[in-house]
Formats: structure tokens, sequence, C-alpha cells
């Protein structure tokens, strides 16, 4: 399953605010690689790094060099982000929205409501970290 | 393409983490909610500067 991991799962996960069930998403991501992958774009690096100590930041871009690849938000068409900006989302919440559809991954992981009260007629499911985790751990 | 290396990923990590429980982030003193509002404010500035950037 291929996921995409919203700001605020990263910030949970890394202890800047503590969320368990964050944590413990990212710890399952990385037991379980290959099975389940992440993939990320700039604009999230860009916001979890507003947040992170420069050494922070380093440990943060080497474990997702050796995770993954950031993607640069230019690929994104931007008729598909336009799209998410129609049903209602604001343009950055649709960027993100876009960006999921374009890696063509399964879920996007995020505690915010605002996403996870749109979650019906959508190509990927938006999931927070206890239900993604559930979807893992399940048969 | 990434080469993939799960044990360093882990190693980061786990560096990543006894930096942040080293010093107090702000956020450390928020709600969930206030947390999630804050993130969502900095996603608002950085678009806005990306697209100020490119028109």
């Amino acid at each position: 399953m291929l996921l995409v991991l919203d700001s605020n799962e990263y910030i949970f996960a890394f202890g800047l605010s503590r969320k368990p069930i964050c944590e413990n998403l990212l710890d399952t991501i990385l037991d379980t690689f290959p099975t389940h992958g992440m993939r990320i774009p700039r604009l999230i690096s860009e916001e979890v790094r507003c947040n992170l100590t420069t050494e922070e930041y380093r440990e943060f871009i080497e474990l997702i060099n050796n995770l993954t690849y950031i993607d640069e938000d230019i690929v994104v068409p931007f008729e598909l982000g336009v799209r998410y900006e129609i049903i209602g989302l604001k343009p950055a919440d649709a960027f993100i929205a876009a960006y999921v559809e374009w890696t063509g991954a399964d879920v996007l992981v995020t505690e915010n409501r605002h996403f996870l009260k749109r979650h019906s007629s959508l190509s990927f499911k938006i999931l927070n970290a206890e239900n993604c985790l559930s979807l893992i751990k399940s048969p | 393409m990434t080469k993939v290396n799960i044990r360093k990923a882990k190693t980061h990590l786990a560096k990543l983490r006894r930096l942040t429980a080293q010093k107090k982030s702000p956020l450390a003193e928020m709600s969930e909610e206030e947390v999630i509002k804050t993130i969502r404010k900095t996603r608002e500035e950085l678009w806005d500067k990306k697209l100020a950037t490119r028109s």
C-alpha cells in the first residue's frame, strides 16, 4: 500500500507534540517496508522543516532519503489541483489531494479534520493514523 | 531513484526523536487541535509564497 503522510503526521511521529499512535504508524511503515511505502511532496517537507531545528531537519532529510524521495510540487498537473478546489478544498489542501492522486497513492494519512470529512468520492482513502494502522494490521 | 535503506532510515528517525525530546517545541504545549491549526496556517503561508514566486 502506498501512503502519503500529511505534515501533521510527521510532527506527531517525531514527538514535537506527543501522539503515540502517529509514532506507532511511522514505526510500522518502516517495519513493514516494502509492503507499505511512502511518497512526500516538497510542500509537506517544507511544512515539517518550519518546525524543526537545522540539525533535526538534517535527520529528517536523511530519513526520507533512505526511504523515498521528495517530489517537486511543480510535477503535479495544475488541473488536478483545480478539481479539488472546485469541491471545496483550500488551494494548498487541494494541491495535497492532487498530489496524492497523481502519485497513485492508496491513502492520505492526516489528523486534519478538514480533510477527513471529505473522504467520499475520491480516488484514494483519507484516514487518520489510528485507522490507517488498523488497515495495515488487518489480515 | 532512491536507494532504500530501512536500517539507516530507522537510525535517523531514532536520532531525530532524541533531538526533539531534548528541547521543548512550542507545539508541545498546544492541544492537538491547536497543533493542526498551526500547521494549517504554515501550509497556507508557504503556499501563498510559492504562488507569489511563480506569478
